[in-house]
């Protein structure tokens, strides 16, 4: 293990290793990535792994198409031999209420004016995307083309690959154990295989973001919480869209492999990095996608598992430098959708690190947003 | 194959149960899932991998592999080796991953 580095993030999930590409690319040197176990074992590989562009706020809205279009042609950007698997079926978001359509409408006139092909489709039309799809509570939907969803290991291998050939040292099964300041500023990392100095650290630890913080003294206003999913038994092609519902509370994806990948938010879900697997879960899921796609019923259930959401107060992340630690960055609280925004994620932060003009403003993601009690209102959130 | 003469354990066969593999028709017994009355007569290969098409038989004998997967009337992906034989089945060697529409 090398002893000295310009740049060391903190976890080898999707957003560690995007922002670690990013800043090679960049032309920074000496840039290490530490992960506790092996790359995207944390909330990255556990995720739904859905891309939408389809968001409530201009910011997010710019911060999803971005990544997408990143991800479109990632297998070439990323030199990757292999495939990320982005299966860019659309998502189809069911409204339930009158309410919700209103909010879509909003949405989608937002989404529009920014470039993203969205549009609102009756429940028919939803049929001749999805035939078998339960319309009889459905308003309205809304579907979005560009949206799809990725093979999240692959991806994470893809970025960690091409990080790697620009001289990233990647350090696995390495835990962070201190973080060593002096005067406000970083000295080093302390890990169980030794100690790295450095002036910089990114904190990109998903549902570990917090402990990470606390090394240096700074609060996180986050805390994790488990969500779960489950696999089918793989099938013959049959779901086109990521369909997904707020109200419904649901989602689902079929992978090009064939199998059926689907969530909800549970009711009481732990806060306390518990990653187990609930009955509870397997039950309300069971009966809510019966109920929206009745054919999957038919299907067996292979496995279940759970990941953890990082969570702020507003649900938005938390990105950039913090005030009271120089060279200490944040790309934490993703709330849920860290993998869709990862490839931006990785520019944004290179960029600041580099001392480069952010080429979308997050300026309203900083910490100090939650002191100031200028917390963002996003409409979009699962 | 059938074990006729055991030293320790005695095997009551049940009745005769007709039904049909890939349109041949086959007796199998009371008692028997719908693989083992396969591999009594004689049928080794139950499907095909989905890949690169290599057959694919009778392996965990107890619903956990997926190496039995066939079609059991119009049905895909049955466990063929803990699925109950009955009267006039229609068993199938599967292509593909099987669809449930």
């Amino acid at each position: 293990m090398i002893n000295k580095a310009n740049v060391v993030i903190v976890g080898g999930g999707i957003s560690g290793v995007s922002i670690a590409y990013n800043l090679a690319k960049k032309g920074m040197k000496d840039i290490v990535v530490i992960e506790k176990k092996y790359l995207a074992s944390g909330a990255t590989g556990r995720c739904g792994a859905g891309v939408r562009a389809q968001w409530g706020t201009e910011m997010n809205c710019r911060i999803a198409h971005e990544s997408i279009k990143f991800y479109e042609k990632a297998n070439e950007n990323l030199n990757y031999e292999r495939d990320i698997d982005f299966k860019q079926g659309g998502y189809l978001i069911l409204a339930t209420t009158k309410k919700e359509k209103e909010q879509f409408e909003k949405n989608l006139k937002l989404q529009n004016r920014l470039g993203i092909p969205s549009k609102m489709i009756s429940s028919e039309e939803a049929k001749k995307i999805v035939p078998y799809l339960n319309t009889e509570d459905v308003v309205v939907a809304t579907y979005c083309p560009i949206d799809g969803h990725i093979n999240p290991f692959k991806a994470t291998d893809a970025y960690a690959l091409a990080a790697e050939k620009l001289g990233v040292k990647i350090y696995k099964y390495t835990e962070v154990l201190d973080i060593v300041i002096e005067d406000g500023e970083i000295k080093k990392v302390v890990t169980d295989k030794g100690d790295i100095e450095t002036d910089i650290i990114v904190n990109a630890a998903g549902g570990y973001a917090k402990q990470i913080a606390e090394m240096v003294g700074v609060d996180l206003p986050v805390f994790s919480e488990r969500h779960q999913i489950l696999v089918t038994e793989p099938v013959e092609e049959m779901l086109g869209p990521m369909v997904m519902s707020f109200s419904k509370n649901l989602y689902c994806q079929q992978t090009p492999e064939g199998s059926f990948i689907m969530g909800r938010s549970g009711e009481n879900e732990p806060t306390d990095m518990r990653i187990t697997s609930s009955w509870d879960f397997l039950d309300k899921m069971a009966k809510t996608i019966t109920h929206t796609l009745p054919p999957i019923s038919e299907l067996t259930v292979i496995r279940q598992w759970a990941g953890l959401y990082n969570i702020t107060p507003d649900r938005q992340p938390i990105y950039g430098e913090t005030k009271d630690v120089k060279g200490f960055f944040l790309a934490v609280g993703f709330s849920g959708r860290g993998f869709m925004v990862a490839p931006m994620t990785g520019l944004l932060i290179a960029e600041q690190i580099m001392g480069e003009e952010n080429s979308i403003d997050i300026s309203s993601l900083s910490l100090e947003r939650f002191e100031k009690g200028e917390l963002v209102f996003e409409p979009s959130v699962v | 194959m059938r074990i006729e003469n055991h030293p320790i354990l005695e095997f009551k066969r049940g009745n005769e149960i007709k039904f049909y593999f890939d349109g041949e028709e086959i007796i199998g017994y009371e008692g028997d899932t719908v693989a083992s009355a396969l591999h009594a007569a004689g049928v080794r290969v139950l499907g095909e991998s989905v890949f690169k098409h290599r057959p694919r038989g009778f392996y965990c004998a107890i619903g956990n592999c997926s190496s039995c997967l066939m079609t059991v009337n119009g049905e895909s992906n049955v466990r063929t080796c803990i699925t109950p034989l009955k009267e006039k089945m229609t068993v199938e060697i599967q292509k593909g991953k099987g669809e449930i529409l």
